[in-house]
């Protein structure tokens, strides 16, 4: 690729991304088989338990709807109702990210992430760069670039290993004595040690989510927007348009054999 | 002090005309208090028939007394039995008729004659010595003096078991809880600001009665007495489940009994026996009485924001904010990010477009 000869053209352009951006057009388009069936299923169970838990999680915290006329308990069970749900999703989240974690291994390579390599963090900061509009060495990815796989790490690994293990800590509160109980009790510690810290880093983390998805869902309908590599059908039909001859090779057999 | 004979605590109780029958309804009901089976009963009556009275001290540090007032009030066993028959205290900067230098000897006394036997109860945090200075010595001196010998060490108080209002932020005494001296001996924490009175003597019943710590929760409370938490034993929390909140302290929903958690109440953060012990010989608890708990017997519960406000602690400082104010801002910040991100992206587009099909012209 002209990535020197690329750039001498283009002095200016900031979507100069190394291995896409040759001034030849007439490449091409076809389709590439990317998110497998389960991950795509893992993203939309996991984006609806996270909107779920969300609504019901902020009721939980600050009931912000309730009965405008004096009543006696009997007669509704809306905060049960709340938790019910929030603990319901909570279960199917959890689940959702075991066989995610299960996808990592068995899935095709863009279901996978290695940060312990070095060339990992370089690609992160060349696209930290790309987005900032800087000049940049970003390669061009078919799956996610590396600073999305970050992001998905933080937020979407760890963020919900966080708020999983605080989570079940409250959840199991009423029963430590039980072996679950007893198990996710000993991660208060962790957390804090006490059910009130415990309690703060689950509501704190839980914002976290709101921002990831914001930038999430923008960051795909911008790559959508400039690449027109259909990143936003991608998610629902696994296919994504891309040059037929960038990539490497097994990118294109991948494909082929899947299409 | 001085003793002649030593009595076991059930021929103390004859001495002073407490009848068998009496003598087994009080083993029956500290049974009962330490969260004993009706089974075990006879235990704690043996143990009552065998041991003799614990010798105790109880030191007083940073505190208010608060705790020493909340302990004399015990209904169930009476404090007058609690004090004459089952320990006999030593050292106590609020009950002793002695002071000065004869009941610091007294103590020094007791430390010497009881080594191994008897068991240090602390009250209140421990600040630096320019603080906290009794008798001509530190705070901290006292403390580890008295540790030294002591069989077990009770730390009766948020204050001692945590550091609890003294060392709430900014600490200006720079106190520190028991567990942060005392290293070598067991601790039993009973936190509370004040504990109550029924808990602090069970616990001493247990010691008395098994002569062991009882059992632990992971921050070291005993579990017969911290087992459960405030929410799930509450007597509001049907109206929690319904979702029927009172809003302020005056609105229909207070007169009514609803929840308090709108209103503050830290039940579902505390680990105490409020609602099921009570307070004043088990007459009512703050939630019942209609005040939010202010989870007095947590780990800095000082420092865990307004009483009356429900809030989410930064972890790792003393900072407590609302946590869907603070996210719905910074949710916010993140949009206007994106939308600025989104803007710069069309122009810079616009501008390679332009280009691009210059380019394109020319070839």
């Amino acid at each position: 690729m002209s990535n020197a000869n690329n750039k001498s053209l283009q002095p200016n352009s900031t979507f100069a991304q190394g291995g896409n951006s040759t001034a030849d057009s007439n490449k091409e388009l076809g389709k590439v088989y990317v998110w497998e069936l389960p991950v795509r299923i893992f993203h939309w169970v996991n984006a609806v338990a996270i909107v779920v838990l969300m609504i019901t999680g902020i009721y939980i915290g600050n009931p912000f709807v309730g009965s405008s006329i004096p009543e006696e308990a009997y007669f509704s069970n809306l905060m049960g109702w709340a938790r019910y749900i929030h603990f319901f999703t909570a279960f199917v989240f959890t689940a959702a990210l075991i066989y995610r974690l299960y996808w990592a291994y068995k899935g095709n390579k863009y279901a996978k992430s290695n940060p312990l390599k070095r060339q990992f963090w370089k690609d992160v900061w060349q696209t930290v760069k790309f987005y900032l509009f800087l000049p940049n060495k970003k390669q061009h990815t078919i799956g996610h670039n590396k600073l999305a796989e970050l992001s998905y790490l933080i937020f979407i690994g760890l963020g919900s290993i966080v708020m999983i293990f605080t989570g079940y800590y409250l959840y199991f509160e009423p029963q430590f004595e039980s072996k679950l109980g007893g198990f996710f009790s000993h991660f208060g510690v962790i957390f804090g040690g006490d059910s009130f810290t415990v309690r703060s880093v689950h509501h704190l983390v839980a914002w976290c989510f709101v921002i990831f998805i914001v930038i999430h869902v923008y960051m795909a309908f911008r790559d959508d927007w400039l690449t027109r590599n259909g990143a936003i059908s991608s998610i629902f039909t696994g296919y994504k348009n891309e040059k037929k001859d960038t990539g490497d090779e097994d990118h294109k057999s991948e494909g082929e054999k899947s299409a | 002090m001085l003793k002649t004979k030593e009595n076991t605590i059930y021929e103390e109780a004859l001495s002073r005309g407490i009848s068998r029958r009496e003598f087994l309804k009080m083993c029956t009901a500290l049974a009962a208090t330490m969260g004993l089976t009706y089974n075990d009963t006879g235990k704690v009556a043996h143990a009552m028939e065998t041991s003799k009275r614990v010798p105790v001290i109880w030191l007083e540090f940073q505190s208010c007394s608060g705790c020493s007032e909340s302990f004399i009030r015990s209904t169930h066993p009476k404090i007058e039995s609690v004090l004459f028959e089952m320990i006999s205290l030593e050292y106590s900067e609020v009950l002793s008729a002695a002071s000065g230098h004869q009941i610091e000897d007294a103590m020094s006394h007791v430390v010497k004659e009881n080594a191994g036997k008897y068991v240090l109860v602390v009250e209140g945090s421990v600040p630096e010595d320019e603080f906290t200075t009794i008798g001509g010595k530190g705070a901290k001196d006292i403390l580890k003096e008295a540790a030294k010998g002591a069989k077990m060490v009770i730390t009766y108080g948020s204050c001692a078991s945590w550091g609890g209002i003294p060392a709430a932020k900014p600490n200006p005494t720079k106190s520190v809880p028991i567990t942060d001296i005392v290293k070598d001996k067991p601790v039993i924490l009973v936190p509370g600001c004040p504990p109550i009175a029924e808990v602090m003597t069970g616990v001493i019943a247990h010691v008395i009665t098994f002569g062991t710590v009882p059992e632990l929760d992971q921050q070291g409370r005993p579990k017969a007495f911290f087992r459960h938490r405030i929410h799930d034993k509450c007597n509001r929390r049907a109206y929690f489940d319904a979702g029927l909140f009172a809003e302020s302290f005056d609105d229909i929903g207070a007169k009514q009994g609803y929840c308090l958690y709108k209103l503050g109440c830290k039940g579902p953060t505390t680990y105490s026996a409020c609602p099921e012990m009570r307070w004043n010989g088990g007459t009512s608890y703050p939630i019942q009485s209609g005040n939010p708990c202010i989870g007095c017997t947590e780990r800095d519960f000082w420092d865990n924001g307004p009483f009356f406000t429900r809030r989410a602690k930064i972890p790792g400082t003393q900072t407590t904010i609302n946590p869907d104010k603070v996210g719905i801002a910074l949710t916010g910040l993140t949009v206007a990010g994106v939308a600025a991100h989104a803007g710069i992206t069309a122009v810079v587009k616009k501008k390679k477009n332009d280009h691009g099909s210059k380019e394109e012209g020319e070839s």
